[in-house]
């Protein structure tokens, strides 16, 4: 019997599934027609009418897929599993893109979505290659289409389809609402955006790193095309701006990414070495040797297998790092690693075809992939640019290995976990790398292709290299680093920096049109140096410097507990917990930072900072830490513990008092309580007994308390002890406002001491929170080098541009 | 010989020093009962909070000091003392991996790593939401 289900809307679900089905289709039919017309010249005319037709359907159906999602998600039609996934009604518009990709159909799209984008610039400008690379793209897009599919054949699922009803989702199999015409109207809301990844970033940074992946295929396409035509050498030139801008966009992404986990996630750091991060620094890192190499042969025809290997290995590692992140594989060793969808045959399938085409492709030819024989002369800057890319190419073979320690264990069934101390094991060997990059990019343009006179090398660099020793020796002296290592980097870089400042000045003449490689160079350099400094000399200046220090690795007093109101010295600050407050799922938490004045030692308010923690069903809490930005330094602020009970909304006016708590005074002595400090002033025996309701005969006598709160306002209250015949009793004293009450309980004939009892609300016992707080030095030369990178690439891809254009 | 046969051979001795480098840094998954063998050496330990036992964290006292039992995958528990704040959400995790040494009675944990059910999929949690709204 079919139910008939109220108020779904069916058309547009159809209506994406047909855009599905057709997009893969359309993109087989291209991908064979694009191939029809590189082979048959005769026939190429139709053939390449028919491929370009089947595209243009292709990529209509990818924009249209993506158009029917964003519809169901902005409409909130929840009978869509993803919409009911990924979004909700009270999420903000801004984050309806968020929520697109927030999932893995969702960044496939996106994948698909900026594939088909570059190719149809390749249709504009691509000429006589249009053919052969649309023909390996379009294959690349059969692949990705299927991964949407989401059907099963022969009982093995292929893809994951965006469009399943919610009641349909294997998930949500036998629960009663599927059954319920009405569950649609009884269904309150979605799931909603994730709240950790409800931040701008989330909005921008996967865009822009889908764009740096789907950019790897490009001179992909490219070398499998010069394959398949057997033109092996031709294929670099129109590639090589598609490879620059490849390095740029990733390279874009993977800094925003850096950016986010520093602003707003709390692994205390830009970077940290997480498989997640590496998967996409490592083939960043072979674009980067590929565009270099490219450039050797674009100037003297060397190195031709070199770009072959490079280009296909970058693309190629596109694919692992998404097999690694979306498997399931990194499960124990990353902190955000997807889990596994039930794709990671199809991907490793993906992966699979294009390593086997690459390997029979250039197997084939190999023959022809071979470069002049002639020996590089070590005055060339060719020489020193194949140094580097081998550098780089180390760099990424240390990173791929560490990274895929839990592949390796699956495969070989062995027991390896990872470093114990990944950060400190990765440095070891990309700090020395770091500094032979800075080395070489220092040197790199001071040579000239193919041959430079000895005499003129040194006279140029002479200058560049004398300052360099001057200002490192003086920094050197100033930071004062650990290990020599670091010493060796600080110069490297300060000379790569240096160096490519006086080319730009001396030799460029300060021509922006060509300033590219210099402006670039300059920007790595910085962004290691910034590293060097930001990570060395990082400072945990909320160390609790009573317990005794265990060491480094064993860091045991890094947080401090400030309860609300008292004030701690840290570092060069005075810290005041000034109190919360909830906004939605967050928690802000006000740290006021004071400054003592020099002259007269008061403390005067410098900023205040507000870390988050959010109350993620999801997650588990997370906290979100909040950071003062200065020209030399930041000063990062974080909860690392706070108790959230009473945060909750069941909790919220917890009005339970504590048990009492007794103590034994006479008068002047003081004691605290949770917020407050208690002095007895003195005892009242003449109290107004009519006022108390009193008798006459009873023996009555009042503690006079002054509360001091943490206002440094004072409060009083006089709890009295009462003797009536043979009855003692007390009438208690409250001070509602600061949630306190107090009872009179003895008297100690002998020495006068007296038993105050007090309690308090449960709520003033938990006004505290324990952070952590970090200082990074000079982070803003990092950043700085990060925008310098950005441009230099730029302007680097503006100019192959223009040279294509002539030639 | 070319200079770049030379090069060859130095970058495939740096490869493979990577690699071996990898190998002996890289820790291993154990149990205490081997990492009390190897008392000082640092093991990553899978197992299980174990609940019937105390877990203590008073920040008024200390606010860098936690400590619980864990039970590993051969049963074995063991006290844990962890010199940091208490994780957010730790009864909620299902495994727990904890990086550190064995001393004596104890294991002194570096690192805790958490694997929580609701990470990236709370289905299970939000089916019953479901149910209970139907």
């Amino acid at each position: 019997m079919s139910i008939n289900y109220i108020g779904e809307n069916l058309l547009f679900g159809y209506a994406g599934n047909f855009f599905i089905v057709v997009a893969f289709v359309a993109a087989l039919l291209s991908a064979v027609a694009y191939y029809f017309t590189f082979k048959n010249p005769e026939e190429q005319r139709s053939w390449k009418a028919l491929a370009r037709t089947a595209f243009f359907i292709h990529g209509f159906s990818i924009a249209g897929i993506f158009a029917v999602l964003y519809y169901l998600i902005y409409n909130h039609r929840f009978e869509y599993h993803y919409v009911w996934e990924h979004s909700s009604t009270i999420l903000p518009v801004k984050y309806i893109f968020a929520c697109f990709w927030e999932g893995q159909e969702g960044s496939f799209l996106l994948w698909a979505f900026w594939h088909m984008m570059l190719s149809l610039i390749i249709i504009r400008k691509g000429g006589e290659w249009e053919a052969p690379v649309m023909s390996v793209i379009s294959m690349v897009q059969v692949f990705l289409a299927s991964m949407l599919l989401g059907v099963y054949i022969f009982g093995i699922k292929i893809g994951s389809n965006p469009f399943v009803l919610l009641r349909e989702h294997p998930d949500m199999a036998n629960f009663p609402f599927t059954k319920m015409p009405d569950y649609l109207q009884r269904l309150q809301d979605g799931r909603g955006l994730n709240p950790l990844l409800q931040n701008y970033w989330m909005v921008i940074h996967p865009p822009t790193l889908f764009l740096g992946f789907a950019s790897t295929v490009v001179p992909f396409a490219y070398a499998m095309a010069g394959l398949l035509t057997g033109k092996v050498k031709d294929w670099i030139k129109p590639a090589l701006p598609f490879t620059f801008f490849g390095v740029m966009i990733l390279g874009t992404g993977i800094l925003m990414g850096a950016a986010w986990a520093y602003e707003a996630l709390s692994f205390g750091g830009f970077w940290a070495w997480d498989p997640v991060e590496n998967a996409s620094l490592v083939p960043w890192l072979t674009l980067v040797g590929a565009a270099h190499v490219m450039l050797i042969n674009k100037k003297n025809g060397q190195a031709l297998r070199s770009c072959f290997i490079l280009v296909i290995v970058s693309f190629i590692l596109i694919l692992y790092s998404t097999f690694l992140t979306r498997s399931g594989i990194l499960g124990d060793s990353s902190v955000h690693a997807f889990t596994d969808l039930g794709m990671s045959g199809q991907l490793l399938l993906y992966m699979g075809f294009f390593a086997m085409l690459a390997v029979v492709l250039f197997i084939i030819n190999r023959k022809k992939i071979s470069s002049p024989s002639e020996d590089d002369s070590l005055t060339s800057r060719e020489f020193w640019m194949f140094i580097g890319m081998m550098v780089l190419v180390i760099s990424s073979i240390q990173i791929t290995f560490s990274t895929s320690i839990p592949v390796i264990n699956k495969i070989f069934g062995t027991t390896m976990a990872p470093p114990a101390k990944p950060v400190d094991h990765y440095n070891s060997w990309q700090i020395p790398i770091g500094a032979m990059v800075c080395m070489l990019i220092a040197i790199g343009q001071y040579f000239k292709f193919r041959n430079t006179e000895t005499k003129y090398f040194f006279r140029k660099i002479a200058f560049s290299f004398i300052a360099s020793v001057i200002v490192s020796a003086g920094l050197y002296f100033y930071f004062d680093f650990a290990r020599y290592q670091y010493d060796i980097l600080l110069f490297a870089s300060i000379f790569g920096i240096i160096a490519n400042a006086d080319y730009l000045v001396r030799i460029l003449k300060g021509n922006f049109r060509h300033s590219g490689a210099s402006v670039a160079h300059m920007g790595i350099c910085m962004i290691l140096l910034g590293a060097l400094i930001s990570n060395s000399k990082s400072e945990v200046i909320s160390q609790n410097r009573l317990s005794i220090n265990l060491g480094k690795d064993f860091p045991n007093n890094e947080n401090i507990m400030l309860v609300k109101g008292d004030t701690l010295g840290m570092g060069e600050f005075y810290v005041t917990y000034k109190g919360k407050e909830k906004k939605g799922v967050n928690v802000f938490y006000e740290i006021e930072y004071f400054k003592a004045d020099p002259k007269t030692g008061a403390l005067v308010k410098a900023f205040s900072l507000k870390p988050v923690v959010q109350m993620n069903e999801r997650m588990g809490n997370v906290s979100e830490p909040d950071t003062r930005r200065f020209p030399d330094r930041d000063l990062y602020t974080h909860i690392t513990y706070a108790d959230l009970e009473e945060m909750k909304e069941e909790n919220k006016d917890n009005n339970d008092y504590t048990e009492p708590k007794v103590r034994t005074i006479a008068v002047g002595d003081t004691f605290t309580t949770a917020n407050t400090l208690v002095v007895l002033t003195s005892l009242n025996k003449d109290l107004d007994k009519k006022s108390l309701v009193l008798e006459d005969n009873d023996l009555a006598v009042g503690a006079r308390l002054s509360v001091i709160d943490v206002n440094k306002k004072t409060h009083d209250a006089e709890p009295v002890f009462v003797i009536r015949e043979n009855q003692v009793f007390t009438k208690e004293a409250e001070l509602p406002e600061l949630g306190i009450r107090f009872s009179f309980q003895k008297i100690n004939p002998q020495d006068g001491k007296i038993d105050i009892a007090f309690s308090e609300k449960k709520s003033n016992l938990r006004e505290f929170v324990i952070m952590k707080a970090i200082v990074f030095p000079q982070i803003n030369i990092l950043w700085t080098g990060c925008i310098l990178m950005i441009i230099g690439t730029v302007t680097a891809i503006i100019k192959r541009i223009r040279e294509g254009k002539k030639a | 010989m070319k200079k770049i046969h030379i090069i060859g051979i130095v970058i495939i001795a740096l490869a493979l020093a990577a690699i071996v480098s990898t190998i002996s840094n890289s820790s291993t998954y154990a149990s205490f009962r081997t990492a009390d063998e190897h008392e000082g050496a640092v093991f990553h330990v899978v197992g299980k909070l174990d609940t019937t036992k105390p877990q203590v964290y008073d920040p008024a006292l200390n606010a860098n000091l936690f400590t619980f039992y864990l039970t590993d995958s051969e049963g074995n528990n063991k006290k844990v003392i962890y010199n940091n704040t208490r994780p957010q959400d730790f009864e909620k995790a299902e495994q727990i991996v904890i990086v550190g040494k064995s001393a004596g009675n104890e294991f002194h944990a570096a690192d805790i790593l958490m694997k929580c059910p609701s990470k990236y999929n709370g289905a299970e949690t939000h089916k019953n939401q479901l149910n209970a709204n139907s």
